[in-house]
């Protein structure tokens, strides 16, 4: 019952945020300088070119009238047309998806791969020297900017070793540097908080019971601790995942992996004006999605959350 | 708490020490910049282009970190960089910071409605990814210092303000709360002198560590060209305009981003030393 009425008004906040995302995405544009219609039309268009274009893109209609026409669209599942691209925005957008989609599974995977359990291993031996390892592999991963480790990605695979391709779509080894680029900064995250969270865990009562109880140690660690300690792993790995699928901007546009951030940044640049607004509202609620199935899983670990 | 507690353990917080000598070695480098260098940030010189570091072989004396594309100085561009950097981040994180607790603080004590608009708010801003909303609203209304640390203090507003929040709700009901409210203390005191010191502490490590990101996020939007713009030198953009040539001259690009690395770190671990010195909980 809690957990339902959790997850109900849970929904209706998603919602509501999802109602004022499409009001400031759409205002947005309409505050940015230069008149769409003329944009469409040769530098020659006459006066009257341009009012009959403007009334053809319905922009001749009062603000409210044009974002109620927008929305309507919206919830009819047509979300405009790309001028750049002559094609409905879905079809762009979601030409691009599979992309950064696959390279948001590839840094999920590095994270689960590495943070994860480097994070909890330093936990458990706290003060060893793989502790003190994994402090540093954290340590530089949160402070490596993107745009830096991508250049320094790029100089140490592609340039100095030439193992790997620098830039590009394709197989594997074009996904490999994006992912590593993605993923280090994410596992270093995901390290410190494994780390910390064990280490909190471990100090309380019940574990001492439990190892009391002469339960094996590795039990005691999968079972009973590393259950608590992944909240606030599954908080913050599952919100980049959101944050992510909207696209990297600056890492997409750096290895021209043509995903949904390098889309978005060209479309801005191209001012295709209903791609960008109609792009933002995906990528907002494609987060906002995230973000409530992660607030369920979690409460689903700790039903103590639905009581708040 | 007690200073002499809170000195004692600043002396044993390496890391902290580490991380606070760096920071003020670099801005006293930046804030030194016009007497440090003897060069123009911005004055190329073709002659001299893309001049290796002093110490490697061909390097010129004088160019300690040799030149870039258009043959100017890399040390000095770095060190005036340090300065646009510094002076946004500290604009925007402190701006942010206290916008935040403003905000937060309200919404905790009045609660219901007050509560609902202004947490809506907040998730509405960060539904959008903040490098996203900055990307857009820089192209739409053009980059400029000003708008850079206007989007930059929107995007940093709402982890200042949930923090605040959180922590005012723990307070908000508390007994020492209660007595002074039944004393007859107005809401401004009792936020003012009775919450508000209550919630500095972890407001004070997330500002600290707010300054290394918000470092990285002004270097990727300079680095995308809607940032700081050239000829004015920032981290971000001389790591783009060396990006072209990484192959052949890569300390171009190496030194601004080892300056950038150096600079988050330093702010990582001051706000790490930070968290565990103010840590009322230690013992």
């Amino acid at each position: 019952m809690y957990f339902l009425r959790f997850v109900g008004k849970r929904i209706l906040q998603t919602v509501i945020v999802l109602f004022f995302v499409s009001v400031i995405a759409f205002a947005l544009i309409r505050i940015a300088p230069g008149n769409p219609a003329t944009l469409l039309l040769p530098d020659n268009a006459t006066e009257e070119q341009i009012q009959e274009k403007e009334a053809e893109l319905g922009l001749d209609k009062p603000v409210v009238i044009q974002y109620l026409n927008y929305m309507g669209g919206v919830l009819r599942g047509d979300l405009g047309t790309s001028y750049n691209y002559q094609q409905p925005v879905t079809k762009v957008f979601f030409s691009r998806f599979p992309n950064t989609l696959r390279l948001t599974v590839a840094m999920m995977l590095i994270c689960l791969a590495c943070g994860i359990p480097l994070g909890i291993i330093a936990g458990i031996k706290q003060g060893t020297v793989i502790d003190f390892v994994a402090m540093i592999f954290a340590l530089l991963g949160q402070s490596m900017s993107n745009v830096w480790l991508a250049v320094l990605n790029i100089y140490i695979f592609a340039v100095w070793l030439g193992w790997l391709p620098s830039v590009g779509v394709g197989g594997m080894e074009y996904l490999i540097l994006p992912a590593l680029t993605l993923g280090y900064p994410l596992s270093a995250t995901t390290c410190r908080l494994g780390r910390s969270g064990m280490i909190d865990v471990l100090r309380e009562d019940y574990i001492t019971c439990t190892k009391a109880k002469g339960i094996p140690d590795y039990l005691v660690y999968c079972k009973y601790a590393f259950k608590n300690a992944l909240i606030p792993i599954v908080t913050v790995v599952g919100s980049q995942f959101g944050l992510f699928l909207g696209g990297s901007v600056v890492v997409e546009t750096i290895f021209s992996w043509s995903g949904i951030g390098q889309l978005l940044n060209q479309a801005i640049g191209n001012r295709d004006y209903e791609l960008v607004q109609s792009s933002l509202l995906l990528i907002a609620c494609m987060c906002a999605v995230v973000y409530l199935l992660i607030d369920i899983i979690n409460a689903l670990i700790d039903p103590r959350i639905t009581l708040d | 708490m007690d200073k002499k507690i809170i000195l004692r353990r600043i002396r044993h917080s390496r890391f902290m020490i580490v991380g606070a000598v760096v920071l003020v070695f670099i801005l006293a480098l930046s804030l030194l910049a016009p007497v440090v260098c003897q060069f123009d940030p911005e004055a190329s010189s073709i002659a001299e282009r893309l001049l290796p570091p002093e110490w490697l072989s061909h390097g010129m004396a004088g160019h300690i970190l040799g030149t870039d594309e258009l043959g100017r100085d890399v040390f000095t561009r770095l060190l005036y960089g340090a300065r646009i950097s510094i002076m946004i981040a500290v604009a925007v994180c402190c701006s942010a910071a206290v916008l935040g607790t403003a905000l937060g603080l309200t919404a905790g004590y009045f609660g219901k409605k007050v509560d609902m608009v202004i947490m809506r708010a907040m998730e509405v801003i960060q539904a959008i990814p903040d490098i996203v909303l900055a990307i857009c609203v820089l192209s739409l209304l053009g980059p400029s210092t000003l708008n850079l640390i206007i989007v930059l203090l929107i995007g940093r507003t709402p982890m200042f303000c949930r923090l605040a929040r959180n922590n005012t709700l723990v307070y908000r009901n508390a007994e020492f709360v209660k007595a002074s409210r039944s004393m007859g203390a107005g809401r401004a005191h009792i936020i003012f002198t009775q919450i508000l010191p209550n919630i500095t502490t972890p407001l004070i490590v997330q500002l600290s560590q707010a300054f290394g990101s918000n470092i990285m996020i002004e270097s990727s939007l300079s680095f995308l060209g809607l940032g700081i713009q050239q000829p004015q030198p920032s981290w971000g953009n001389m790591i783009a305009a060396g990006r072209k040539f990484l192959a052949t001259d890569p300390w171009v690009c190496f030194a601004p981003g080892v300056a950038l690395m150096l600079i988050v770190l330093a702010f990582n671990f001051l706000g790490d030393g930070l968290r565990d010195v103010l840590d009322p909980k230690r013992t």
